[in-house]
């Protein structure tokens, strides 16, 4: 049921030229102005001071609560602790009532739309009137609709919309022009100021030491809602707790910067305490009513996690959500709750429903953008495999999937000869060596993009042992990985060839299998750590001094994911550690150990494509690069050369159509350079990339680094 | 010497004060805020008096101060033609073409202000009208935000409780990610410095 709901939105949203162009820009304008608004700043410090600033935050919790309460009595508010979101609206509800408060106003907080605070006061007091005073929430405000964006709520809409929106509104025919139409917001909303008799506004940070509250703005409503009206209530929740004042600073350097490429939001409030007022009498009021309701609505639950706590880290800047390529295809609100984008499925869990999230996290590409932008530093998709390993193990594995994971790819001879028959099955659908239409169940795969065919001889049938000329300086394992063993063979004899060029013993071992990577992502960590222990065997056996593979994800997968798969099993630990000690990737290892090679000048015009995997986890992106240099290519950058290309594995299965809307975009890019060759380090990139220029019939040729080496490489 | 440049300044290597004026204030045009700045008071008051002018406005509304009070606001509301006030904000500010109040510090990197809002007549006027002059000492301005941040932590106990930083005027990306300048605060902020 849900997931047919989430497909309906997805085909939606794609269809909503409007959303996808309105993203794409702003994603395609955010990454080099958010740059700039960091020149001259050492992110990776600044982030691991954020980082251990609110994981000791989170981890003192209750201790910083109490603290922070009774600070800010002393200082003369009222602080209520709210375990739920009910708690919090009764409160707030009560106070309305009391002081029969008639017009509130709100300054933007995703702490009130988490509980829907508005909807149960309009419903429960004899308020007239709760307005949202943050231009982007007004305008979702008033045509009913829930934010899209974190920090941008209204990101999905036109300057057309909202022109019509706010003609419904004021009864007149407004042009749409954006200047004209905030002005409109600004006369509005002015009156509203002016005759408040409360104000509602949430907090980016509130400081246990001081009992402070800090709030960022650009509008100024959140400076006229803690203002003019004589009863403010500020909704905070628990995560925003820091210990000290100085740890305001960090904060306050990276958010700005990473939520709108700002240096500082125009204005950023500190309260520690109320203020005086004036009532509407005009009469001075000495102090103001000040509450402040802490609420925890499955904060501390996620606390009490071991794994889950990390997410409270988040400053709630929402970057995650400018660079995912799949928010910018199918913007906020398919993930159909308040907090959207990669955290916002965390926070569903958590806050909301953990049934809906774990539904949501099929939505990650895991490409890892998200990861290395957070300046929480939090490890969003690895949370979000976690996410999808609590789903399978409450709901299980579908069978299909369960079958394939349990019987097929734990077995690997079982596995492997299921490959050597599919070569033979697919001979009817193969078209020179791509796939152009499977049948049935699984033609969603072939279509906008043709796949490559099985090969008819894997690689391992193909090379075994080679021993170069001359001198053996190391003796290399090949770790082929699936599709570089059974789709694309003739990656691998390009990268022998390389490989004994430069001295180098190269061994197949015969017993290594998939990587893990599927198993992992699917949710079925005992299939991977089973496949890991059958590869670490089968690599041992051969005692090289070196493991290659092409595949950066393989490379990711045995030099890191292994270890962790380990942590608790100090025996396999150690020869997973010795294991990933030996494990490189080939654009590296060549540009370290190749400095002798000798090229013929290739002179062909490439445009190079940076695979998710191998930039953003492995952290290459210079030596592929120069190595091609050396031989000869001339690399014409496309734009966007590191955005994903929307194969993420199964993901092209699981998710069609997002996985082909971002393909697009990629194609689009590499067509405007108007070269004839794609470079990458990635058969999976290859087979995305491959299959979509086949099937928009272009001739545009994608290689492997290794495979433009070896055509380079003097005999 | 004047009155207003206090102790602080004293200190202050005459070099680094001027590179940090100077850096400031590129920073803060670069958010379209307006720099000026007076060599003592006399000069400010004449600078402040022209501008008012320049703006033709009619009602100026005004927060008192240290700083605002040594210009003195009701000499140079007469000099400028101009009704000037700070009694009953609620609906002054509302329709004062202009509002005047004291920042306590300025920050060079990012060309943000920072200081004391507790009284209320300094939120009102700074945030009602359309254009809003900050009046700031040019010894105070701080090489960054962390400084800002530093300065304030030495004296936690007296922390104000309405603390504000400003970084040009009032502005939103709201509609279609375009920027807007002056939503719900001032569209113009006009900052005088004073030596
Ligand atoms: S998870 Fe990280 S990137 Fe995303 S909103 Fe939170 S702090 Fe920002």
């Amino acid at each position: 049921m849900v997931a047919t709901v989430l497909k309906n939105e997805i085909q939606n949203a794609l269809n909503n030229d409007n959303l996808t162009g309105a993203l794409g820009r702003f994603g395609e304008a955010y990454v080099p102005a958010r740059e700039k608004a960091y020149e001259g700043k050492d992110f990776e410090k600044l982030r691991a001071e954020i980082a251990q600033i609110k994981a000791s935050a989170a981890e003192n919790m209750e201790a910083l609560a109490q603290q922070f309460t009774a600070q800010a009595e002393k200082n003369g508010a009222k602080v209520f602790r709210a375990k739920t979101g009910q708690e919090a609206k009764e409160y707030i509800a009560k106070l309305i009532t009391e002081h029969k408060v008639k017009t509130v106003i709100k300054s933007k907080s995703m702490a009130s739309e988490e509980i829907h605070l508005n909807e149960y006061l309009l419903k429960n007091t004899d308020v007239a009137e709760v307005a949202e005073t943050d231009l982007g929430e007004w305008i979702i405000q008033l045509c009913g609709q829930r934010p899209s964006h974190m920090v941008m709520p209204a990101i999905h809409m036109t300057r057309g919309e909202v022109a019509e929106i706010f003609s419904k509104e004021t009864k007149q025919q407004l042009e749409p022009d954006i200047a004209k139409l905030v002005k409109v917001a600004r006369e509005n909303l002015r009156q509203k100021f002016l005759k408040a008799e409360m104000g509602i506004s949430g907090a980016n940070i509130a400081v246990a030491e001081t009992g402070t509250l800090v709030m960022c703005t650009n509008e100024g409503n959140g400076r006229l809602t803690t203002t003019v009206p004589p009863i403010h209530v500020v909704l905070v929740g628990l995560e925003k707790l820091v210990a000290k004042f100085s740890d305001v600073g960090p904060i306050l350097e990276a958010l700005p910067r990473s939520a709108t490429a700002q240096k500082l939001t125009t204005y950023v409030t500190m309260m520690s305490g109320p203020t005086p007022a004036i009532d509407l009498e005009g009469n001075i009021v000495e102090q103001k009513e000040m509450h402040i309701v802490l609420l925890d609505n499955g904060r501390t639950e996620m606390r009490d996690d071991p794994i889950f706590k990390q997410a409270l880290q988040c400053i709630r800047c929402a970057s995650c959500l400018n660079v995912c390529p799949v928010f910018q295809k199918v913007g906020g609100h398919v993930y159909g709750d308040i907090y959207t984008g990669g955290i916002g499925t965390i926070l569903t869990a958590f806050l909301n429903s953990f049934d809906k999230a774990g539904e949501l996290q099929n939505l990650c590409l895991r490409c890892e953008r998200c990861k290395s932008f957070c300046p929480g530093k939090i490890d969003l998709p690895a949370l979000i495999t976690e996410l999808r390993r609590r789903t399978v193990k409450k709901d299980g594995l579908p069978l299909g999937q369960k079958l394939i994971l349990e019987k097929v790819l734990a077995n690997r001879k079982l596995f492997h000869s299921l490959l050597r028959t599919a070569s033979v099955a697919q001979k009817p659908f193969v078209k020179g060596n791509t796939i152009r239409h499977l049948p049935l169940f699984l033609s969603g795969l072939t279509e906008g993009r043709s796949l490559p065919a099985i090969a008819e001889k894997p690689l391992r049938d193909r090379v075994g042992h080679s021993v170069p000329k001359g001198k053996v300086k190391a003796k290399v394992a090949y770790f082929a990985g699936c599709l570089g063993d059974f789709v694309y063979p003739e990656q691998g004899e390009a990268a022998y060839k390389v490989l004994n060029k430069m001295g180098m013993e190269v061994i197949f071992p015969i017993e290594q299998t998939c990587c893990g990577i599927p198993a992992s992502q699917m949710g079925a960590p005992e299939v991977a750590v089973k496949l890991a222990k059958q590869n670490i065997e089968a690599l041992e056996k051969e005692n090289v001094d070196y493991i290659i593979s092409l595949c950066p994800t393989c490379v990711e997968v045995l030099k890191h994911h292994y270890l962790d798969h380990f942590k608790d099993d100090p025996a396999w630990l150690a020869r997973a550690e010795k294991m990933s000690a030996k494990m490189i990737d080939f654009a590296s290892f060549v540009a370290k150990h190749g400095q002798e090679l000798k090229f013929n000048q290739l002179a062909q015009k490439v445009t190079y494509h940076d695979s998710c995997h191998m930039k953003r986890a492995l952290g290459v992106w210079q030596e592929p690069r120069q190595l091609l240099n050396r031989a000869g290519v001339t690399i014409t950058e496309m734009k966007g050369c590191d955005d994903c290309c929307g194969f993420g594995g199964s993901y092209s299965i699981k998710m069609p159509e997002i996985s082909m809307a971002i393909l697009n975009k990629k194609l689009d890019n590499i067509e405007e350079t108007g070269v004839s060759v794609v470079a990458l380090d990635c058969p999976g990139c290859k087979m995305q990339i491959a299959g979509g220029l086949d099937a928009q019939g272009k001739k545009v040729k994608v290689k492997h680094t290794a495979e433009l080496l070896a055509e380079a490489i003097k005999e | 010497m004047t009155a207003v440049q206090g102790k602080a300044e004293k200190s202050h290597n005459e070099t680094t004060g001027a590179a940090l004026y100077d850096k400031f204030k590129v920073s803060a045009e670069m958010l379209s805020a307006e720099v000026h700045r007076a060599g003592n008071l006399e000069e400010a008051r004449q600078l402040v008096t022209q501008l008012i002018k320049e703006l033709g406005a009619k009602k100026v509304v005004y927060a008192p101060s240290e700083l605002v009070d040594a210009l003195d606001m009701k000499a140079l509301g007469q000099a400028a033609g101009v009704v000037m006030t700070a009694e009953n904000l609620r609906q002054n500010a509302a329709d004062a073409e202009l509002g005047i109040s004291q920042l306590d510090y300025a920050i060079a990197e990012i060309g943000t202000l920072a200081g004391n809002a507790n009284s209320i007549e300094s939120r009102m006027v700074s945030i009602l009208p359309p254009i809003h002059m900050a009046i700031v000492k040019t010894a105070n301005i701080l090489p960054n935000l962390l400084e800002a941040i530093a300065t304030y932590n030495q004296k936690l106990g007296e922390l104000p409780r309405y603390l504000t930083f400003v970084s040009g005027p009032s502005r939103t990306s709201d509609i279609e990610r375009v920027l807007t300048i002056g939503v719900h605060g001032p569209g113009r902020l006009i900052i005088v410095f004073i030596d």
